[in-house]
């Protein structure tokens, strides 16, 4: 777990909204190239994430969890055991008011071959999560499929 | 050693009104938070980046223009002292076509270890850039910090 992206994306909306559109399963299904996340996102508890078909991706524990300003995941890339096989990764949610807008920081601690598989998806859903917000619309991306 | 930032965006539009956005000077004032950009737009021009009064924030020559796909840019800081003694960095912009959006990729490098330049710009873009989706999605730009 020693490599790290960081990513900074600025919505117009309220931490509140943005919290909403990270943690609600109907939402993430909006815009999470075509997955979606589930979980209660108490500390302790486990979150997963699903292809459309129900099938998992990714799951774990939540490790830290502060609504609407911080949510850190621990991130078990549960379909690929090349990738598991890395070691623990995380994934840090930080939601700041920015005055009529709020920043979005999302920080992946990774091993390298997870960490190059995030480096291309997030740009892809943080760009579809600020379309959505903003506009009602997600992006068009194919969506991500079991394989 | 080179010090690089790399962002990636994906925006609905197209590849030309991206390309006008990123060289226009009206438009570029509308999301870069009241900043001009001085140009020519072919290689080998000079390229500035003014502050709303008229002062250079920024400035540099063009090293490839292929619109609406490809631009390179020499760029250095003029207006903090601890920066322009950096000198020049490199900033490439990227714009391939997606179905019904497009992919934005800005590339800002400098050949030095431990660049103060890379870690400003590491802030500046993402402020720049998502104002700049917001513009061309919504038609409004995102309020100043």
């Amino acid at each position: 777990m020693t490599d790290r992206f960081i990513y900074v994306t600025y919505i117009r909306t309220t931490p509140e909204k943005l919290w909403q559109a990270l943690t609600e399963t109907a939402f993430t299904r909006a815009y999470w190239w075509g997955m979606f996340l589930e979980s209660d996102w108490k500390k302790g508890s486990r979150w997963s994430m699903k292809f459309a078909d129900g099938r998992p991706n990714t799951s774990g524990e939540v490790l830290e969890s502060e609504p609407p300003h911080r949510l850190v995941l621990d991130w078990n890339k549960v379909s690929s055991p090349e990738l598991t096989a890395e070691g623990p990764a995380r994934a840090t949610f930080e939601i700041e008011e920015a005055g009529g807008m709020v920043k979005l920081t999302v920080t992946h601690e990774a091993g390298p071959k997870l960490l190059a598989g995030v480096s291309d998806g997030w740009p892809k859903i943080l760009a579809s999560l600020k379309s959505f917000v903003e506009t009602g619309e997600p992006l068009p991306f194919v969506p991500l499929q079991a394989c | 050693m080179t010090e690089r930032f790399i962002y990636v965006t994906y925006i609905r539009t197209t590849a030309e009104k991206l390309w006008q956005a990123l060289t226009d000077a009206e438009f570029t004032r509308a999301y870069w938070f009241g900043m001009s950009q001085e140009c020519e737009w072919k290689p080998g021009a000079s390229w500035k980046l003014l502050f709303e009064d008229g002062r250079v924030a920024d400035a540099g020559e063009v090293v490839e223009c292929d619109p609406p796909k490809r631009l390179v840019l020499k760029w250095r800081n003029e207006f903090m002292p601890e920066l322009k003694a950096e000198g020049y960095s490199h900033c490439v912009m990227e714009i391939e076509p997606a179905d019904g959006m497009v992919k934005l990729t800005v590339t800002h490098s400098i050949d030095r270890e431990g660049s103060v330049f890379i870690e400003k710009v590491s802030g500046g873009w993402p402020k720049v850039l998502s104002s700049l989706k917001s513009l061309l999605e919504t038609g409004a730009a995102l309020p100043r910090t």
